[in-house]
């Protein structure tokens, strides 16, 4: 059902499916956003972290005598002086296949990688607490480090859990069909060995946290920029061995997050152990170089896969394996992210014979956790890559390759070949072919040859992409070990003067939460967005949410505001009913408005109820008085976005530059609620992809030190390396959600690699390059042009090929 | 501490005296000491753009410099820049028209840049605004919309020209 449909069942529809413009907006573009850093309270005081200088040793001895004995020093704590009840974090998605781990405050005899916390300095200002941590001498006996996630699983090599047998964390099988049989009677056989660079989040306000303890209440006020709140506080709860009700997490404006701000931090269980031990509030912000080491890196991963097709090019099976390098540590989502991308790869296409081993190693960089898209890009990637390839090995347009194996929308709903995912609806064809048509897909491989004799290298690259989005059914997250549940609340308070409230458990990040949830709000009751509050960010009144804000979850938000706006029209009726002397039944709500049906300006105003809703002077026999309610929703199953991305680019092949000419952007995330919004993260996760696929990489040297430290030397796209979004949408609605509505704050970054991977392959055919590690930078295609033999003389290189 | 500097600092038309230490960067002084916290600290190393503010009517990067050598300037911060009191600028709401952010982080400082290059340059070509702007990174919103926002403001015309907001000039040096 279309949120159309959906919504003329309630009401008109006013709001739903607008462009309106954000009300987050007009506090933020004047400067009057509050984020962690604005935040200061009378008394506080400032926490430093002292990190770890090197990848892998033992710590010897560590001396903080100079620091504690500072003036201006409250304390200084190492593992040594941390109470013993003291858990670490546990992992959330542990599926029987992962060793166990855990994320614990302080290193106490050995560091993993640089930046990992050794010890921490809480001082009266910023400045005293750095000078302090200076003073703090800790010896170290270096140990040789593993920094190759291929050489870590060698049996010989250093290991960096001495519990364990060996580096690897887990592995994971997906089985499905019979594939050694598909590859024997495969008529073409294609295979690859693909890259995926480490890269990160990078969110433009780094973490922080302000902790404060009250002694006389044995309360903790918890400010985090979190995406998971609610875990948080139950986890901080054990950790710290209180009750879940002592602890209010607050959030305040959050400058970005992506998936960095979901994980669990040493310093969320540092400042609280600070602030209860002191007294006093604690504040600790993380700088940028900081940021670097030892917030969630992602996405590195190693793999090798190969795709067996017949003679028309039909897909019989894939198999594979991926490395994926965690870093020193298990992060908080497990090996959730590979495990998305193993359970990805079968993408928009129909087969059924897959194997795939997906491994988990430790290695002496920063952990790896979450970041947009989740594992999606990781399987996007070498997916697309093979259907290039296997076009090319059959001599056939990628793009009808594509078409030849595509999911059939009427075979939704469609399990695909991992045995564990079935897609819900999506016209997969559709969205290519729109693709096609809007890039003028024929005449430019018209004129790609033309463009080559004037030594024009222009070339076309296709990636479609599914997205996994409203993660997801608890039922189903229990079922694959994810230690937390799925469902999203929403509470609506209708106040006294018939204005309406809505507390929402989702952690605005950017996304437009406040203005979505409203837009819904205000349609459910067919009433103006301005008579609608959303708050957020206050564990102790907004609803409870196991997983909180990532994985595309806006939708189960929206479900849960509709039908908790159901429950309060559905009240509302019975109560003006009884004062109207009317039977429920021919009770009519629509704009705000209560009437007899038939009679229309015989009715009552939603503050006309609520008044008498308040007053409890003459309701309903039975009835409770006010008007609020809590609905939860809990989806039967995974909406699945998708779409199809089209490149057009130029290469240099004298530099090895590339530059945009076209991007075109077909994506379906069911009925909008608001195409502004859906834009913008389209874009911005699109930027994300292409700072992925050819300028972003954490390098880290053979001894295990990170060589990008700063904006410097990690380079991120900025103006000048975004093309112009040519956006449009097809509208295929999930049964599993209320107005059909899925997620797409991951959409977008899904193809971009394999885009510019395949576009820039295409571009340069004549000299037969193949493209499979990320990120692909000039001097990486300059170097493959030489070899290719592209400089022998000169300009004419042209004519290789 | 040693070494506390005396300085003056005309900040949105308010004059202010303060007290710095010789290393406090001018963004920290706005920040912690004036309460301007509209101006955000990205990198504090220069390359993002989050902490740019006017210093005597250019766009600067407050983060790079130093709080000392301000003295007896007169800087504008994203809360001053709005022509007058209860308004926006142009650019305020041309961002949020056109969807031109998301976590706002980025904005002071992507607004405060593209005011300053209206000023010098009220009808900016795309490329020109691609070129001011791209010293100044958001991580949220892909650029194209902030793009489309400074352009719509260009060519509409709608920034203030250049000019001092003061009555009275600043007595700089
Ligand atoms: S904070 Fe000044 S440029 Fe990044
Ligand atoms: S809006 Fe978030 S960094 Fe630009």
């Amino acid at each position: 059902m279309s949120e159309q449909a959906e919504m003329s069942e309630q009401g008109k529809v006013t709001w739903i499916g607008k462009p309106v413009p954000r009300r987050e907006d007009r506090p933020l573009t004047a400067g009057a956003g509050r984020y962690m850093a604005d935040i200061e309270m009378p008394g506080m005081l400032y926490m430093v972290v002292l990190r770890s200088p090197q990848a892998h040793a033992k710590i010897v001895s560590i001396d903080t005598d100079a620091a504690r004995a500072m003036p201006g020093v409250h304390a200084v704590y190492t593992a040594a002086d941390l109470p013993e009840e003291l858990k670490p974090f546990p992992v959330i998605w542990r599926p029987p296949v992962l060793k166990d781990d855990s994320i614990a405050a302080l290193a106490s005899d050995r560091v993993r990688n640089v930046g990992e916390e050794v010890a921490v300095v809480v001082a009266d200002t910023q400045q005293i607490a750095e000078d302090a941590r200076e003073l703090i001498r800790v010896k170290y006996e270096r140990l040789p480090a593993n920094v190759d996630p291929i050489k870590a699983l060698e049996p010989d090599s250093p290991r960096i859990r001495d519990e364990w047998d060996d580096n690897v964390a887990a592995l994971f099988p997906f089985r499905n069909g019979d594939v050694d049989a598909a590859f024997a009677e495969a008529a073409h056989v294609v295979d690859g060995h693909f890259k995926i660079n480490r890269h990160a989040a990078m969110p433009m306000e780094t973490r922080g946290v302000v902790a404060s303890w009250d002694a006389l209440t044995e309360t903790l006020t918890f400010w985090s920029m979190s995406q998971a709140a609610s875990l948080l506080r139950t986890e901080l709860a054990k950790s710290l061995d209180l009750p879940d009700n002592a602890i209010r997490v607050m959030t305040p404006n959050v400058g970005g997050a992506f998936g960095a701000k979901w994980d669990r931090y040493a310093e969320d269980l540092l400042a609280c152990v600070a602030t209860r031990r002191l007294g006093r509030p604690v504040k600790w912000m993380e700088d940028r170089r900081e940021h670097f080491q030892s917030t969630v890196h992602a996405r590195e991963q190693i793999q090798d896969w190969e795709m067996a097709l017949d003679e028309d090019g039909r897909i019989l099976g894939v198999r594979g394996r991926a490395v994926a390098d965690l870093g020193s540590c298990v992060p908080s989502s497990g090996i959730g992210t590979q495990w998305v991308t193993g359970n990805t790869i079968p993408n928009q296409y129909k087969f059924e014979n897959y194997s795939a081993d997906i491994i988990a190693v430790l290695t002496n960089k920063a952990r790896a956790g979450s970041y947009r898209g989740f594992g999606g890009p990781e399987s996007n990637f070498p997916m697309e890559r093979l259907m290039d390839k296997a076009a090319k090995e059959l001599g056939v347009d990628p793009a009808e390759l594509r078409f030849r194996n595509q999911i059939q929308p009427e075979d939704m709903p469609y399990p695909t070949a991992t045995g564990m995912a079935v897609y819900d609806t999506g016209d997969y064809p559709g969205a290519l072919r729109r693709a096609l048509e809007m890039v003028g897909y024929e005449k430019l491989r018209e004129e790609q040859p033309k463009l080559r004799e004037q030594g024009i290298y222009r070339g076309l690259g296709i990636g479609c992409y599914v997205h996994c989005t409203g993660f997801g059914p608890s039922a189903m997250l229990g079922m694959i070990n994810y230690d937390t549940s799925g469902y999203e609340g929403a509470r609506i308070r209708i106040d006294p003067g018939g204005k309406v409230t809505v507390y929402t458990g989702m952690i605005p990040l950017g996304q437009g939460t406040e203005t979505s949830l409203a837009q819904i709000a205000a349609d459910s009751f067919g009433i103006d967005m301005d008579d609608v509050r959303v708050v957020w960010g206050d564990t102790s009144q907004t609803p409870y949410t196991g997983f909180g804000s990532g994985g595309s979850r806006s939708n189960l938000a929206m479900t849960a505001v509709m039908n908790a706006a159901e429950q309060l029209k559905a009240k509302m009726i019975r109560i003006a009913a009884h004062t109207l002397e009317a039977s429920p039944d021919d009770v009519e709500f629509a704009d705000g408005h209560l009437s007899v049906r038939g009679v229309p300006d015989s009715g009552l105003t939603m503050p006309e109820v609520a008044r008498i809703a308040y007053l409890a002077h003459s309701l309903p026999e039975g009835e409770e008085p006010m008007l609020q309610t809590q609905q939860v929703f809990d989806p039967p199953g995974f909406g699945w976005a998708y779409g199809c991305h089209v490149g057009v680019v130029d290469v240099d092949i004298q530099t090895g530059m590339m530059d945009w000419k076209r991007y075109v952007i077909v994506d379906d995330c069911g009925p909008m609620v608001n195409p502004l919004i859906v834009r913008g993260q389209i874009e911005g996760g699109v930027a994300q992809g292409i700072g992925g696929a050819l300028l972003e990489e954490m390098v880290y040297d053979e001894a295990g030190q990170p060589m990008t430290s700063s904006f410097m030397d990690y380079l991120m796209p900025t103006f000048h390396d975004v093309p112009d979004y040519e956006i449009d949408h097809l509208v295929s609605p999930s049964p599993h959600i209320r107005g059909g509505f899925k997620g797409m704050g991951e959409s977008g970054v899904m193809a971009p690699a394999a885009v510019v991977a395949n576009a820039i392959v295409d571009a340069l055919a004549p000299f037969g390059i193949e493209v499979d590690e990320l990120p692909i930078t000039p001097n990486v295609l300059w170097r493959k042009l030489r070899d290719a033999g592209a400089f022998e003389d000169g300009r004419s290189a042209a004519s290789v090929g | 501490m040693t070494g506390e500097r005396k300085i003056s600092l005309r900040v949105n038309g308010r004059q202010h005296e303060l007290e710095v230490e010789p290393r406090l960067s001018l963004a920290d002084a706005l920040r912690n000491e004036l309460g301007y916290t509209g101006t955000h600290l990205g990198c504090e190393h220069g390359m993002c753009g989050a902490c740019t503010v006017w210093l005597d009517g250019k766009s600067v990067r407050s983060c790079l410099m130093l709080a000392a050598l301000a003295d007896g300037a007169e800087v504008t911060t994203i809360e001053g820049l709005a022509p007058d009191g209860d308004s926006q600028h142009p650019l305020q709401a041309a961002f949020s028209k056109h969807h031109a952010l998301q976590c706002g982080f980025c904005t002071p400082g992507m607004i405060m840049a593209a005011a300053d290059l209206l000023q010098q340059n009220p009808h900016p070509s795309e490329e020109e605004v691609v070129d001011w702007m791209g010293g100044n990174i958001c991580r949220c919103t892909g650029y194209r919309a902030i793009v489309r926002a400074v352009m719509d403001v260009a060519e509409s015309g709608a920034a203030p020209p250049a000019s001092d907001p003061e009555p009275e000039p600043s007595s700089v040096g």
